[in-house]
């Protein structure tokens, strides 16, 4: 046995295989994605790794006019992805160029993304902002809302499942992405993803959603409901910053303070309402 | 556990532990251009090529690389014959301690691959995930993009 405590390798060959090795381990298994978090964390906590890059996860099409990604497709692979490139104005890759540096993202998948779902991850935030799907298979196969997953016990699910499949729906309208960390290298201290659809002059439908709050990225309804039906002009966008700085629930972490998130958060979804009702617009 | 994979051009068939980091079969392999900065994939020091992509050997298990080709600096050039990259680095005056210089190299060879024209922008891009705490970064900008120019002018291998 090494310092990293695993004692087995397996290379799974498809998805049964994969289900079926993880329930002989018990909660001693791990699905293995792209290792970028699972082989960072702390030693001992697996006995088994079950490597899925090989069961037929890896690819990116489009579907039903939006976009399926599948669950071990790198970020990499889907920035390279022509497919993904075109997806709403290219929302997918403006967030996916923010994550990491390009040898984790060589790595590091969208599935292990999602499950791993960190509060200050800038996939999280654009799952939820874009209405993404997620697909799995376990002892039955399942179909959720990444929004409705995080609400509930999305942990639990995936120790006894694998996600298969992400897909994004399409979107009549543009969407931005906003980041702010230390550097360009680091992880978000705060980050938005916003997207308007404009039709006869007014904002037909409004997505905000805000993350690394220090919580995990969450939709803002009552700010995406006072941009429906409103003229986009500059004013509109000062209203929503000062009604994001007056609601949005923040706090303190050893990384930023609730005050410099209450106020940077207006900030950050003004910036990203005004780049993507500028894209909406063209 | 049996493994076999491409190491710098040669075939390998090996023993591995099943949870032996990549990084350490590597370096007992003899390939000591592959440095342990962080084993938590944030300093790039680790950095080899996989199948032509770059990645953090510390956070890869040694079975991944079955059936993989796996490039170290050592099958890049060697002191008497350094690669044209490996030369920018010294002419431009890239290197000081030469911790980092491996993953810089080899994060530079990736994105030269696949672009012999890149921007100060892209070459920035390229090595943001690769620390260096002594020679600053605008002398390693400078040797890839003299190395994208020697590229472009044919003199590469
Ligand atoms: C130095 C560093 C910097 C980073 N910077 C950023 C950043 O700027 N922004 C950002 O958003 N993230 C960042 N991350 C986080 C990282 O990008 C993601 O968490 C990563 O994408 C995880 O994917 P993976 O494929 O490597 O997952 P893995 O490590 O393979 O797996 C993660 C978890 O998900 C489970 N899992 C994986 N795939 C599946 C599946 N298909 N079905 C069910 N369970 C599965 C695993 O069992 C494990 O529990 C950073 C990470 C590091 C190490
Ligand atoms: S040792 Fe692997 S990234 Fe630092
Ligand atoms: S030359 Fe010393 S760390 Fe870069």
């Amino acid at each position: 046995m090494h310092r990293t405590g695993i004692r087995r390798f397996h290379l799974a060959r498809d998805v049964e295989e994969a289900l079926s090795l993880l329930s002989a381990y018990g909660g001693g298994g791990a699905l293995l994605a792209g290792g970028v978090d699972l082989l960072r964390g702390p030693p001992g906590q697996v006995e088994g790794m079950i490597d899925i890059t090989g069961i037929g996860l890896s690819q990116v099409g489009e579907a039903r006019g939006g976009l399926a990604v599948g669950a071990t497709t790198t970020l990499t692979e889907i920035l390279k992805n022509p497919a993904a490139s075109a997806y709403v104005g290219g929302i997918l890759c403006e967030v996916l160029r923010q994550v990491a540096v390009p040898p984790l993202r060589n790595m590091a998948t969208l599935g292990g993304a999602l499950v791993s779902a960190h509060p200050w991850g800038d996939i999280p935030t654009s799952l939820v902002a874009l209405g993404a799907e997620v697909r799995w298979r376990g002892e039955r196969e399942g179909k959720a809302p990444a929004e409705e997953l995080y609400r509930g016990e999305f942990r639990g699910l995936f120790r006894s499942a694998v996600a298969t499949e992400i897909l994004f729906p399409p979107w009549n309208g543009a969407f931005a992405y906003e980041k702010i960390g230390r550097a360009r290298y680091d992880i978000a201290l705060l980050n938005s993803c916003c997207g308007v659809g404009i039709r006869d002059g007014v904002v037909a439908w409004a997505r905000v959603a805000v993350g690394a709050r220090p919580d995990r990225g969450e939709r803002l309804p009552w700010a995406e409901q006072a941009l429906v039906g409103q003229k986009p002009r500059e004013s509109l966008w000062g209203e929503i910053q000062d009604l994001v700085q007056g609601q949005v629930e923040v706090g303190d972490d050893r990384r930023a303070g609730a005050v410099w998130r209450r106020h940077t958060a207006g900030v950050l979804v003004r910036r990203a309402l005004i780049r993507a009702a500028e894209k909406a617009g063209r | 556990m049996k493994v076999t994979f491409n190491l710098n051009g040669g075939p390998q068939y090996l023993d591995v532990e099943p949870g032996e980091p990549l990084l350490w079969l590597l370096r007992q392999l003899g390939m000591k251009s592959v440095k342990e900065g962080c084993a938590t994939g944030d300093c790039g020091a680790c950095t080899v090529l996989v199948d032509g992509r770059a990645v953090r050997s510390c956070l890869m298990l040694a079975p991944q690389i079955q059936g993989k080709k796996v490039l170290t600096l050592e099958g890049l050039g060697t002191v008497d014959d350094p690669h044209p990259l490996q030369k920018a680095f010294l002419d431009s005056g890239a290197v000081q301690c030469g911790f980092c210089t491996p993953g810089m190299v080899l994060v530079a060879y990736e994105l030269l691959l696949g672009n012999d024209n890149p921007t100060r922008d892209e070459v920035a891009e390229a090595i943001s995930g690769n620390l260096c705490r002594c020679t600053g970064y605008v002398k390693i900008v400078d040797a890839v993009l003299l190395a994208a120019q020697w590229k472009r002018e044919g003199r590469w291998r």
